[in-house]
């Protein structure tokens, strides 16, 4: 018994550290984008602050890249989902040694490195512009034409690998039976087969913007002169990094469980549409009102209102104020070479650790800097061979 | 010729003209002319000068084995025999790709294990759902994740000096930690659900008997369900493989100073560097070095390419 | 406007593998024709040749004298109910029915008129709106019957409609089925392997085996006057007496059968004619034509009862003679009859004892 018990524990602990690992990084991501130090950092803890959102939707790059991102994401929808679809009713259609075969070709592009996809594609319209004598402002050489076609090239593979499993369960016989009562092959694929992938389309297009969205190695080459999304968040990272990075990931995050969420209890409901009326009553009204998706949908969009109201309005230029002025404070002290403060920094609000030890890193350290100043760590040449890795003071 | 005049005789009484052309034009386009064709040109680029746009075509335009021998060789001006950096590179990042498959799969072979075992369905979906939810973001933002924990004025550092552990910051970054980190953390995703999908499918009741035989848990491990999960963990092994070995925004935001990846060199040559015949000549190593060991992998584990899918 | 089909030497083969062999007859327009057979016998392939979706490895398919070789499955003017019915999941009852004409671009409301108008035909009005998935099995066969009917084919192409059914809604299915037919006045082609439907709804019945066509010939000859072994043994029950013919007189045939005296038998169909003395051969004789207790001058043979089971209509007795053993049936419980363990005088009319060449029987 005990050695039961001793494995349970020691598999719920290693769980729970495996957990803290999964979530571990996002908790704190997501905690920093409401600190107003410009450093990404939990502790010390400056001021609850709601900035990093307001300068998150005032960044024009990052909104064109956004832009960008959809647009490719609905070009790729609208190329790679016919494509996906076409080369799952090829392989149903071909013997048994040949499906292995086409199967093997048309799984490659998801297992090709995405810079190889990338920079192969962008090669390659570039020596056919070439040898049209395309110009630079055409089609050969434009970013979104050029990323949509190097993002097809694997997420087709995606929404064939979706549609495959829906085109298995299809009953050949109905197809049959149309023909049979007089339909032509191409009526039979319209009336009978489309109407039964119809799930399958829908999701195969979700997953495909999804990807689309998200792609970063296929994309940084073929983008060329434009920006998406990913390229313009890499950028920031490399270059520019605080925390309105953090704060992109929160709205992320609360969109995705948002959509999580009203997904989820549009099927409840659904679900609950088809069954008839439950075996046993139900709880009190007040019970099923709670537990009604509906709620839970209603009450989540609540909270993003709120979320965005808060943002809007929450002034946070006093508390900054006054960690400024207390930063500006110990900077002086200092420099006069005494003592380091202990009581003002405890005098103000900040509810946070205790102060910064006085070593050498801290004059260096970006939190300490003059108010003014903006904070980045130090810039790297752009691009060199050695990649701008944010290196330690102390270096 | 005529097989395959029949064939399509076939294909087009089967599915109507107007759909068969779709179905042809669509898949041709896709592996000829957004598969085949780059990749075709992006080899044949890869033996060829580096020729400034007016010179293309022309009388130096010569095929050559230059970018490869570069690669093994180096600058001839360095006087050295070999390529030592680059050619170390793409070991390193072999290797470190190797490292971090292992580190993945050590770290998810338990928990697809455990998930597997639970009885209670609920638990299970909600597991599941907690799985995915750090792959909402997208792989930029979990780089910069690790980047916050790990910097030198990072959150980990932060915790560890005020609390008195240590008084320098720990150079995470340099010291690689990071980035071997955030490798295995990106791809826990893709390790796990191949895994637990082929532990899930087995007979609870074969590690019982197992157990009832008297084997200890790491015989039942070895014997029993890791021979049967073969499959899943030569998906997960060479999906996460493929990944690292390719990945670009991790290196480049977490790599420190010593650790160049692969990717990283080709990004030079197409950026900075100017030459995209040598970039396309490292494209085509990497491709060809990855494909072989994925090969080799499938090959140890004798699964075939049907198997990994998702 | 019912028309005939011709199946002119029509063989199908696969590889190596001939599921139909040399199938030669012609189903003449307005008729109720089965193709009987256990599975594998080939009934399914050519039911498809007929219908368009195989075409035949030689010999002709003709529809009304018109030959259908590179003719496809929707430009026959056949229709085909599928055994699983195929019917359209997505769409409403309403909605299958009128699919024929929807392809054939009849409008809306003609199509929905002529839909209503189907579903009066097969007593199911009004349910036009419902979703398939809301159909009992009896009410979905109807509805496959009409959507085929929509189209108003020549031939109506029946594959194992019964067989996913249960017992009492089969047996009402068989009459309405015959009911509809006789109607409409279509002519049905219908495949099965169950002998009671082929006989209770046929004008008549091939029965097949292997690939071949055994015997094709109405209900009653086939029952009475198999051409073959295989049709006297599949066709409900029949003794098969192994013996060796002694001796051939005025159109009857003297046979060492094992009972322990000879017996008197008929040649059965062409094949039996050719019967010579010296020759091996079956003597078939169904249970219920066999007596127990009757005093008759020729093929009487004393006996005993070794079985008994009582199945509420009839009563079944193994009754064993010679080196034979014969089952026999008799109607009702025959309070004051021989029972179990009895001797008997087992006996049958040399009319009922049909002759044939030993050759493939149905298994058991």
């Amino acid at each position: 018994m005990n050695r039961i018990r001793l494995t349970g524990l020691v598999g719920g602990l290693y769980l729970l550290l495996f957990f803290v690992y999964l979530f571990g990084p996002l908790l704190v991501m997501v905690a920093t984008a409401f600190n107003s130090s410009s450093f990404p950092r939990i502790s010390p803890w400056d001021c609850l602050t709601a900035d990093w959102f307001v300068e998150l939707f005032h960044d024009e790059k990052l909104l064109t890249g956004l832009g960008n991102s959809m647009i490719i994401g609905f070009g790729v929808v609208l190329v790679a989902v016919p494509i996906g679809l076409a080369a799952a009713m090829v392989l149903s259609q071909v013997g048994p040694r040949l499906r292995s075969v086409m199967y093997a070709m048309f799984i490659a592009p998801i297992l090709m490195p995405g810079v190889v996809l990338g920079l192969s594609t962008l090669i390659f319209w570039d020596r056919l512009g070439t040898v049209f004598g395309a110009d630079y402002n055409s089609l050969f050489y434009n970013g979104i034409f050029l990323t949509i076609i190097g993002q097809v090239t694997f997420i087709s593979a995606y929404s064939m690998l979706v549609f495959l499993s829906r085109l298995q369960r299809f009953d050949p016989t109905l197809t049959e039976a149309a023909l049979d009562l007089g339909a032509t092959q191409t009526q039979a694929f319209f009336k009978i087969l489309l109407p039964y992938m119809t799930p399958a389309v829908l999701s195969a297009a979700v997953l495909a913007f999804l990807a689309s969205m998200e792609n970063y190695n296929t994309t940084v080459f073929t983008i060329v002169a434009d920006s998406t999304f990913t390229t313009v968040l890499a950028q920031k990272v490399r270059y520019g990094l605080n925390p309105s990075i953090s704060a992109v990931a929160v709205t992320i995050v609360g969109i995705t469980l948002l959509a999580a969420v009203l997904f989820e209890s549009y099927n409840r409901y659904k679900k609950r549409q088809a069954q008839p009326a439950p075996a046993k009553p139900e709880s009190t009204g007040f019970v099923r009102a709670i537990t009604h998706p509906g709620f839970a949908a209603g009450s989540v969009i609540l909270l993003a209102f709120a979320a965005v109201i808060w943002v809007n309005t929450y002034d946070s230029s006093i508390c900054r104020a006054q960690v400024d002025a207390q930063k500006r404070a110990y900077q002086e002290e200092f420099n006069l070479q005494e003592r380091p403060a202990e009581a003002s920094p405890e005098a103000t609000e900040t509810p946070s650790a205790p102060a910064p030890k006085p070593n050498g890193s801290s004059i260096f350290a970006p939190g300490n800097l003059a108010p003014g100043t903006p904070e980045t760590e130090p810039k790297s040449p752009s691009g060199g061979i050695f990649a701008p890795s944010n290196l330690a003071p102390a270096q | 010729m005529t097989g395959i005049t029949r064939f399509f005789n076939e294909f087009t009484e089967r599915n109507g003209m107007p759909v068969a052309i779709y179905l042809l034009i669509a898949v041709s386009i896709w592996m000829l002319l957004l598969v085949a064709l780059p990749q075709l040109t992006m080899l044949d680029f890869s033996f060829r000068q580096n020729l400034p746009p007016p010179q293309i075509g022309g009388p130096n335009d010569v095929y050559t084995l230059e970018q490869y021998r570069y690669f093994a060789m180096g600058n001839e001006i360095s006087g050295s025999s070999f390529n030592a950096l680059d050619i170390s590179v793409l070991f390193k990042t072999l290797i470190a790709a190797a490292l971090v498959t292992i580190l993945d799969l050590i770290i998810c072979y338990p928990v697809a294990y455990l998930l597997a075992q639970s009885s209670d369905a609920g638990a299970k979906r909600l597991l599941i759902l907690a799985l995915i939810i750090p792959y909402w973001v997208n792989e930029i933002l979990r780089a910069f994740a690790f980047r916050i924990l790990f910097g030198a004025t990072g959150v980990i550092n932060g915790f560890g000096m005020q609390l008195g552990l240590w008084d320098q910051p720990i150079d995470f970054i340099g010291q690689n930690i990071a980035l071997y980190a955030g490798l295995a953390y990106a791809y826990i995703l893709l390790m796990i659900f191949p895994l637990y999908n082929a532990i899930e499918s087995l007979d609870k009741n074969q590690i019982e008997a197992a157990r009832d035989m008297g084997a200890s848990w790491v015989q039942v491990h070895r014997h029993v369900v890791i021979p049967y999960a073969k499959p899943g963990l030569a998906s997960g092994a060479t999906m996460v493989f493929m990944l690292t070995a390719g990945a670009l925004a991790a290196p480049q935001i977490l790599g420190g100073p010593s650790s160049l990846w692969f990717t990283q060199i080709i990004y030079q040559w197409f950026n900075n560097g100017g030459n995209w015949p040598r970039g396309s000549a490292y494209a085509v190593i990497l491709l060809i070095v990855c494909i072989s060991l994925v090969l080799m992998i499938m090959r140890l584990f004798k699964v075939s390419i049907g198997e990994i899918g998702r | 406007m019912a028309k005939d089909v011709t199946l002119d030497r029509v063989s199908v083969t696969f590889g190596d593998y001939t599921a139909v062999d040399d199938a030669h007859l012609t189903i003449r327009g307005g008729e109720f024709f089965s193709f009987l057979g256990p599975s594998g016998c080939g009934k399914t392939t050519l039911l498809r040749c007929i219908s368009g979706f195989q075409e035949p490895s030689w010999g002709e398919v003709r529809i009304g004298n018109q030959n259908m070789k590179g003719i496809g499955p929707n430009k026959r003017p056949t229709a085909l109910i599928f055994q699983n019915l195929a019917l359209f999941p997505l769409m409403t009852v309403a909605e299958n029915i009128a699919f024929p004409l929807e392809v054939r671009g009849v409008d809306k409301k003609a199509r929905r008129k002529r839909a209503d108008e189907l579903l009066e035909m097969i007593a199911l009005p009004d349910q036009g709106d419902k979703k398939i998935s809301a159909l009992s099995g009896g009410q979905k066969q109807r509805v496959a019957i009409a959507r085929a009917l929509a189209v108003e084919p020549d031939i109506l192409l029946l594959d194992e409609p019964l067989s996913a059914l249960d017992l009492k809604l089969r047996q009402h299915m068989r009459r309405e089925l015959r009911a509809i037919q006789q109607q409409v006045g279509l002519t049905f082609i219908y495949i099965t392997h169950d002998q009671g439907e082929a006989l209770t709804m046929s004008d008549r019945v091939a029965v097949m085996s292997r690939g071949r066509i055994e015997q094709v010939a109405d209900p009653k000859t086939i029952y009475d006057n198999p051409a073959t072994g295989f049709v006297a043994s599949f066709v409900g029950e029949n003794n098969a007496l192994k013996g060796v013919v002694l001796e051939k007189k005025s159109g009857q045939l003297l046979v060492d059968t094992g009972l322990g005296a000879p017996s008197i038998a008929t040649p059965g169909g062409a094949k039996g004619e050719n019967l010579k003395v010296g020759d091996p051969c079956h003597v078939f004789v169904r249970p219920e034509c066999i007596s127990i207790d009757m005093d008759t001058t020729e093929n009487n043979y004393p006996a005993r009862i070794t079985q008994e089971e009582f199945e509420g209509q009839v009563r079944h007795l193994v009754v064993e003679s010679g080196n034979q053993s014969l089952r026999v049936t008799q109607m009702g419980y025959g309070a004051e009859g021989a029972h179990l363990g009895d001797s008997v005088k087992l006996s049958f009319s040399p009319g009922k004892a049909i002759a044939l060449p030993v050759g493939e029987l149905a298994s058991a």
